[in-house]
């Protein structure tokens, strides 16, 4: 029975007595509970993403200062916009609604404690409309505090009090999923996690971690606003901002690679080519990868040199580590597990052979690959101690975080959204060819925007942050016009980056409010070639078939950032010298 | 069993690891070490270092430094000489106090930074060589003292990379190098 208020019956599934139905395409058991606050969960997300799609539009017609949209006033307010719900409202949701597929969808078990999701979420809308009303109406002396309200510059106490809002919120929306863990675990306590189920609760440790370090930056920072005390650091709070600032960016980077695990699995037959391995990974990110909030202080003069070595290699590249594994593990599994299905012809016939057309495996591959290559290797980069110098608060490093947040998480999301709209939603999309190009355009419009956004920073240093720099910088005939002509092309592809996101949300939303509704067998062309049933069968292991093309592939991948980081201290060495 | 939505049985810890996997972790594990093996020697062996003292100070005792030197500085029409091999600059909203300075190619300078009011961002490079190009976080409440010897003369431009308000887009400065 669908809800009163729920007038487009998109809360009806049909379940049986005790409330559960069999998912056709994976397999699992779904609660009613599950499927409501999944939806609920995703919804908002593509809400904070939609409105703050709006912005990327205003801050990058800013940016190719050909077109210069806003005046600097408006541009801070804009891209503070942009920033919050863009890089923490459309992903904190979107990862809270993770966490209830990961702990009790994948564990098949009712979500507990609905009231305190539900208490979460209106926390977590609430603190997310005061940031947003916060913003909006920044005056003198107040700035925008764009992502960081990094002190002393006057931030409205408005602003302070709504991150922090938002971030109770969001540990209190958590806490279902830990209730889940409990039980299970009381439950079950010889049984072994899912491999999901167990990267989905490391996500959610790193997030907890990431979530105190911003309470510890923003309530003593909201006190002295206040006017309640008088002392703040500086270098304390970027200390502290950045436990959450890096630290919910790792949050992104864990649940999508357990969405990276669950959707190559579930439409292309991707299997676990060794569980020790692919958790031993996540295991590295616990402990090491939330260090990596030292990248922001790498060029800064508060911490010593040994503290920046330390941290800024997540403990000599733990983390990294992880991530190399997982750049092999999940191509493997796709290969070993398509091969197993008998398709995977030659080196490459396991992934010319994938279900291209479907929205979900496209923005999924497209979200690994980019990732890896865009992503991952710049963070490397500009992770190493003197090569920060180069990338430190420059437009590169606007490069690098679209690369990781946009290219991979949010395209992994959309494949996620593509994906609920199927077998949660139950609806059909309004247009198959539409979805099916979505991935396809959105990604290579993107990759070429960040690849421009990387250039014009590491090449002609031009700066983050500001509305003015390219064509003219008022008191001087000095400028960065040199840069112009890549700007161009940054302003074209972020344009047609953003008709790719327009096109997202037409078919996401079209298809929740127009699209034909799922019935019995409607979902057969998601289930990956053969069925999930063959990656149970303990006489076939999985780690026994070839896994050749992944490895040419990670070759290819090693040897691109070999190159990206020779080149890399090559640019670096051609400067004067600095430092003791 | 080997779904990642269910769980795994029996003694999965102990299943054999694939072959090619064994090699991408042995080569995974080499090439974390070298990026920190090359990352930590460059620190004793490389020119180019983001490493400093630094020191505690008001923005006011800073101030008070930065008069003194500029009154024991040379006044030119290309900007200040300074006395010695200390530079001292204060970033504020929307200059760099101290700039232009006048220095000499091949000497070492140790180059004071420190802000009397927000965060800002030195970012430097020379005119004519716009992907020659560093960037430092300047904090109040600190002064970090950065050596610097530069072996091209010519103009280089400071402009601020951190947001620091409204006119943080026309905050800029230069250091002209001359040949020594």
């Amino acid at each position: 029975m669908a809800h009163a208020l729920d007038v487009l019956g998109l809360f009806d599934n049909e379940y049986r007595d005790d409330g559960f139905r069999t998912c056709s395409v994976t397999g699992l058991e779904v609660h009613r509970s599950v499927d409501n606050y999944v939806k609920l969960f995703g919804l908002t997300a593509v809400v904070a993403l939609l409105f703050g799609g709006i912005f990327a539009f205003t801050v990058a017609m800013t940016r190719w200062e050909v077109v210069g949209l806003l005046e600097p006033a408006d541009f801070y307010t804009h891209l503070s916009m942009h920033a919050w719900n863009l890089l923490i409202f459309w992903m904190v949701f979107m990862e809270i609604a993770i966490l209830y597929v990961g702990g009790p969808m994948v564990l098949g078990r009712r979500l507990p404690i609905t009231t305190v999701a539900k208490a979460g979420w209106a926390v977590m809308v609430g603190g997310a409309v005061l940031v947003n009303y916060a913003i909006w109406t920044t005056e003198p002396p107040n700035e925008a505090p764009l992502l960081t309200a990094y002190v002393p510059m006057p931030v409205s106490p408005l602003f302070y009090a709504g991150a922090i809002v938002f971030i109770l919120g969001t540990v209190v929306a958590a806490l279902p999923f830990f209730a889940t863990m409990w039980y299970e675990k009381r439950e079950n306590p010889k049984k072994t996690l899912p491999l999901v189920s167990f990267a989905a609760f490391v996500t959610s440790i790193i997030a907890v971690e990431a979530l105190v370090g911003g309470l510890f930056a923003f309530v003593p920072t909201l006190f002295w606003r206040l006017e309640l005390i008088e002392w703040w650091d500086a270098a304390w709070y970027r200390q502290m901002y950045w436990i959450i600032g890096h630290g919910t960016q790792q949050i992104n980077l864990v649940a999508m690679i357990a969405v990276w695990y669950f959707l190559t699995h579930v439409v292309a037959g991707a299997e676990v080519v060794s569980e020790k391995v692919s958790r031993t990974a996540f295991i590295l990110y616990l402990f090491f990868i939330n260090l990596g909030a030292a990248h922001h202080l790498l060029s800064d003069p508060a911490v010593s040199t040994g503290w920046r070595l330390w941290n800024t290699s997540y403990a000599f590249y733990g983390a990294t580590f992880a991530s190399l594994i997982h750049a092999f593990a999940i191509p493997a599994g796709i290969e070993a597990g398509r091969r197993k299905r008998g398709k995977g012809g030659g080196l490459f016939g396991w992934l010319t052979s994938a279900p291209w057309s479907n929205p979900v495996f496209s923005s999924t591959i497209f979200s690994i690959i980019l990732f890896g290559f865009l992503g991952g290797i710049t963070g490397v980069m500009m992770g190493q101690l003197q090569l920060n110098m180069t990338w430190h608060n420059t437009f590169a490093t606007v490069g690098h975080f679209h690369a990781t947040v946009v290219l991979g998480t949010t395209v992994a999301f959309m494949g996620l959204i593509f994906f609920v709209i199927r077998t949660m939603f139950m609806r059909q999309y309004i247009s198959e060819r539409l979805a099916s190009i979505q991935p396809f355009f959105y990604s290579a419009a993107m990759g070429i925007a960040v690849l421009m956004m990387m250039y014009v920073g590491i090449l002609y240093g031009v700066p983050r942050r500001t509305a003015e720099v390219v064509e003219n910088i008022p008191g001087t005939e000095f400028s960065l016009s040199a840069a112009a002509p890549l700007f161009a092309i940054f302003g074209i592809f972020a344009l047609l980056a953003i008709a790719g996101g327009v096109l997202f949300v037409l078919v996401a939303v079209g298809s929740l409010v127009f699209g034909d509704r799922v019935e019995n067998g409607d979902n057969a062309d998601l289930v990956a070639d053969g069925g999930l049933g063959m990656a149970q069968d303990p006489d076939d292991p999985v780690h026994a078939y070839e896994m050749r093309g992944t490895f040419v592939l990670c070759l290819v991948f090693l040897a691109a950032f070999a190159i990206t980081y020779l080149l890399n201290w090559y640019l670096l060495t051609q400067l004067w010298s600095i430092g003791a | 069993m080997t779904s990642p939505i269910k769980p795994p049985d029996g003694n999965w810890w102990d299943q054999p690891v694939n072959r090619r996997e064994s090699i991408w972790l042995g080569l995974g594990v080499g090439w974390s070490l070298i990026l920190f093996g090359w990352m930590s020697a460059w620190t004793r062996v490389g020119d180019q270092n983001p490493i400093g003292e630094t020191f505690r100070i008001d923005a006011e005792d800073y101030r008070e430094k930065l008069t003194d030197y500029k009154d024991r500085a040379t006044e030119t029409d290309d900007g200040l000489v300074p006395p010695d091999r200390d530079v001292y600059l204060q970033a504020m909203r929307f200059q760099w106090d101290g700039a232009p300075v006048v220095l000499e190619t091949g000497t070492e300078y140790d180059i004071h930074l420190n802000s009397f009011d927000v965060q800002h961002g030195f970012s430097l490079r020379p005119e004519d060589a716009l992907s020659k190009q560093i960037n430092l976080q300047v904090l109040p409440g600190y002064e970090w003292v950065v050596p610097m010897t530069f072996d091209e003369p010519g103009t280089y431009h400071i402009i601020c990379n951190e947001f620091c308000g409204q006119g943080h887009r026309s905050m800029h400065g230069t250091i002209v190098v001359e040949e020594g």
